[in-house]
């Protein structure tokens, strides 16, 4: 499926929160939307167009904001889809993808522990790598690395 | 007679010197020599009771079992089958047919109730520190710890990383370290044989 036909099929249903659907090597497009109808989105995605697996979601810090990427994968016409979407740095939150896609719950987990993404109605949103209680988004660019003995008594828990 | 030497003394096989061999050789303890086929059973029980105490007051003081037991145990080392990382498959490697550690007496067992030697081969992260200390714990005494590799050893190349123990060492004592990234099973094999020299040593 082309990028146009996937904005002509989105765009009457999202209105101003689609802001594009570019071409993405690889891929049937990139979906961008506001963060506000990240639920639309995902509903419209999965039953709209048929993407019925999330393979992926990520986060990425961007400095100036952070980007949440999700890649939903349709076995219809085997191609993936890439859905983004930025949000601020200051309070980096979307909506979970979990009541749509059950799979996204570690990757968001995952998400939440390392880019530091609140992902809002999520059943169970711990850290899922790194020990419990600890205080740090390794991925963010102002991280640190600390002296292993620092991070000793920041970190154990046992 | 006077200029033969006495044939009693002749017999007396010399005193043995002290050695600190193998097994190291303990006095002979009190035991009564009792002549069992000619014993009733009345006289029986008190004998062997007297014979008894004087074996347990020998053991009490540890030196009667306790050099059986340890050379028991330093040749029949039995290895927790736990797998960490890359250092595992050398570990594994060890126990195939090339270099085959069982003609050392060492034993994989899966159960840490069965073992007496924790390997550590690979990079040990905090969330995996605690399942680490259970499982030395869960282990009876006497236990030994190997850290094999730069990983456990020191946390390698991840020492600086967010989520790495630097060197396991800081979890559970450990006895040997081996270095070496994964150090080969040649080399993981000198690590046991020298463990295996330690516990002597320590007599444990």
């Amino acid at each position: 499926m082309e990028p146009e036909e996937t904005q002509a099929y989105l765009a009457p249903k999202l209105g101003p929160k689609l802001l594009a659907v570019e071409p993405f090597k690889g891929t049937a497009g990139r979906v961008r939307f506001e963060s506000s109808a990240a639920l639309d989105v995902f509903r419209e995605v999965r039953d709209g167009l048929g993407y019925r697996h999330l393979s992926m979601v990520g986060g990425i810090d961007w400095v100036d904001h952070r980007e949440v990427f999700y890649v939903a994968w349709t076995d219809d016409r085997k191609e993936y889809l890439l859905l983004s979407t930025d949000v601020p740095s200051t309070d980096p939150r979307v909506e979970s993808a979990v009541p749509i896609w059950p799979s996204a719950n570690w990757h968001e987990r995952e998400a939440f522990e390392l880019v530091g993404i609140t992902f809002d109605h999520h059943p169970d949103l711990r850290r899922l790598l790194t020990p419990d209680g600890y205080e740090f988004h390794p991925l963010l660019r102002s991280f640190k690395l600390h002296e292993p003995e620092e991070l000793e008594v920041k970190t154990r828990n046992v | 007679m006077g200029h033969l030497t006495d044939p009693v003394a002749a017999v007396k096989p010399p005193q043995a010197p002290a050695t600190d061999g193998e097994l190291p050789m303990v006095d002979q303890p009190a035991v009564p020599f009792v002549e069992i086929e000619t014993l009733r059973a009345r006289e029986f029980i008190p004998a062997a009771k007297e014979a008894l105490g004087s074996l347990l007051q020998e053991q009490a003081q540890g030196n009667l079992i306790r050099p059986v037991f340890n050379w028991a145990g330093r040749n029949s080392l039995f290895p927790l089958h736990w797998g960490l990382a890359c250092c595992a498959i050398e570990f594994a490697a060890a126990f195939g047919a090339r270099w085959d550690a069982e003609r050392f007496g060492i034993v994989p067992r899966s159960s840490p109730r069965q073992c007496d030697l924790l390997i550590v081969n690979g990079t040990v992260t905090w969330k995996v520190a605690h399942k680490l200390i259970t499982l030395y714990e869960q282990m009876p005494e006497p236990k030994w710890v190997i850290a094999m590799g730069n990983c456990a050893t020191g946390g390698g190349p991840f020492r600086t990383a967010y989520s790495v123990v630097p060197g396991v060492d800081k979890l559970v004592p450990v006895d040997i370290y081996i270095a070496g990234c994964p150090p080969r099973p040649e080399a993981m094999l000198d690590g046991i044989l020298k463990l295996e020299t330690l516990i002597r040593e320590r007599g444990e």
